[in-house]
């Protein structure tokens, strides 16, 4: 994964000087992560498709601002993320306009419901923190790989739970 | 996700790339049209400079956009072709005088930018160590902002350049042929 990884910043940097002959490569290489993550945080898989595809135009859009210094993955994945949270969000809106159609449901909707809803807030949330906090919580539990390591990450990791902790509070008024 | 439909998102994610690119070439660009707006205004041949300047502009946003060693000589190119611009935009507004009567200096500033701007691309170049397409990017780019203040003298003043900035390279390119023993 590492390996992958490290091949992945290289061909991101050719891209990203403008080498058309890596696009491909790089398409592959973040297709994959990309969905996976969109299925992981819209828990739906018309959905995920859609925010994956969205993201990977958005991700290549912006690859000449690609910063060398970092690694790509964590970069590309909090761009999915933001996709994800904005037709999280987007879809929210919708079932708030036919909430009466969702009192009649069943309590196994309801549930799903709550859940997608909560999914919906962590994701809003995740979205008010600075790139780094959100480039660390991405790394930490998507298991990508992270700029750095060891007691820094766990240093960072730390402080952005927190600010995470505060952003959430300070949105929904709880923890 | 079935191949047609994957090979249709990779067509598209392409494109957004390409436009991201040119969207970023076109705000690279933009100092350059502000160069290109003040020299048409100092000038007394703004026609000739306006020309000169969408040139430089479209070649700058090509270059930008292309990437690799040609956006790399965007930069120099264009600062190099900034010294034969500025000296014959000063010039335009001066007059040698003598018992003959008075002349012209822009063909000598334009001669002299000329000069100085090839020597700063090929240092740059051999600094780098660059290849043949950076050499040639930012040497188009130098000529075509320098000319933009070389129109003063006509075409002679335009080829003028041409010739000066061929002789300030060429310190540069044989250093760059035999290794660093020419001076």
């Amino acid at each position: 994964m590492q390996t992958e990884s490290n091949t992945l910043d290289a061909l991101m940097a050719r891209l990203a000087d403008g080498d058309r002959a890596v696009f491909d490569r790089v398409f592959e290489l973040l297709w994959g992560p990309v969905h996976r993550l969109c299925i992981t945080l819209l828990k739906n898989d018309a959905d995920a498709a859609d925010a994956a595809q969205e993201a990977m135009q958005k991700i290549l859009d912006r690859v000449s601002d690609y910063d060398r210094s970092r690694p790509a993955r964590p970069w590309a994945m909090a761009i999915a993320a933001w996709e994800c949270r904005t037709l999280s969000r987007k879809h929210a809106r919708r079932r708030e306009v036919d909430g009466a159609e969702h009192d009649r449901a069943g309590e196994h909707q309801e549930e799903s419901v709550i859940q997608r809803n909560l999914t919906a807030a962590a994701i809003a949330t995740l979205g008010e923190l600075s790139e780094a906090d959100r480039e660390t919580l991405i790394a930490t539990f998507w298991d990508e790989a992270a700029s750095v390591s060891g007691a820094t990450l766990r240093k960072r990791r730390e402080r952005a739970l927190d600010r995470l902790r505060k952003a959430f509070r300070r949105l929904y008024g709880l923890d | 996700m079935d191949s047609t439909n994957f090979t249709q998102l990779q067509r598209r994610v392409r494109l957004a790339y390409e436009f991201g690119r040119l969207r970023r070439a076109l705000l690279g660009v933009t100092p350059v049209v502000v160069i290109v707006a003040v020299a048409a205004y100092v000038t007394h041949q703004p026609i000739s400079t306006l020309w000169f300047g969408l040139a430089t502009v479209f070649v700058g946003a090509a270059m930008l956009w292309y990437g690799r060693d040609p956006q790399k000589a965007v930069l120099p190119g264009i600062a190099a072709g900034l010294v034969p611009l500025v000296l014959a935009l000063c010039a335009n507004h001066m007059q040698a005088c003598g018992g003959d009567g008075c002349s012209s200096l822009c063909l000598p500033a334009c001669a002299l930018g000329g000069v100085v701007a090839g020597l700063a691309v090929a240092s740059v170049g051999n600094q780098r160590k660059a290849g043949a397409l950076f050499w040639v990017s930012a040497s188009a780019l130098a000529l075509l902002t320098g000319a933009m203040g070389c129109t003063c003298a006509g075409s002679s003043g335009v080829l003028g350049l041409g010739v000066a900035f061929g002789a300030g390279m060429v310190p540069g390119l044989l250093r760059r042929a035999f290794g660093g023993n020419a001076t």
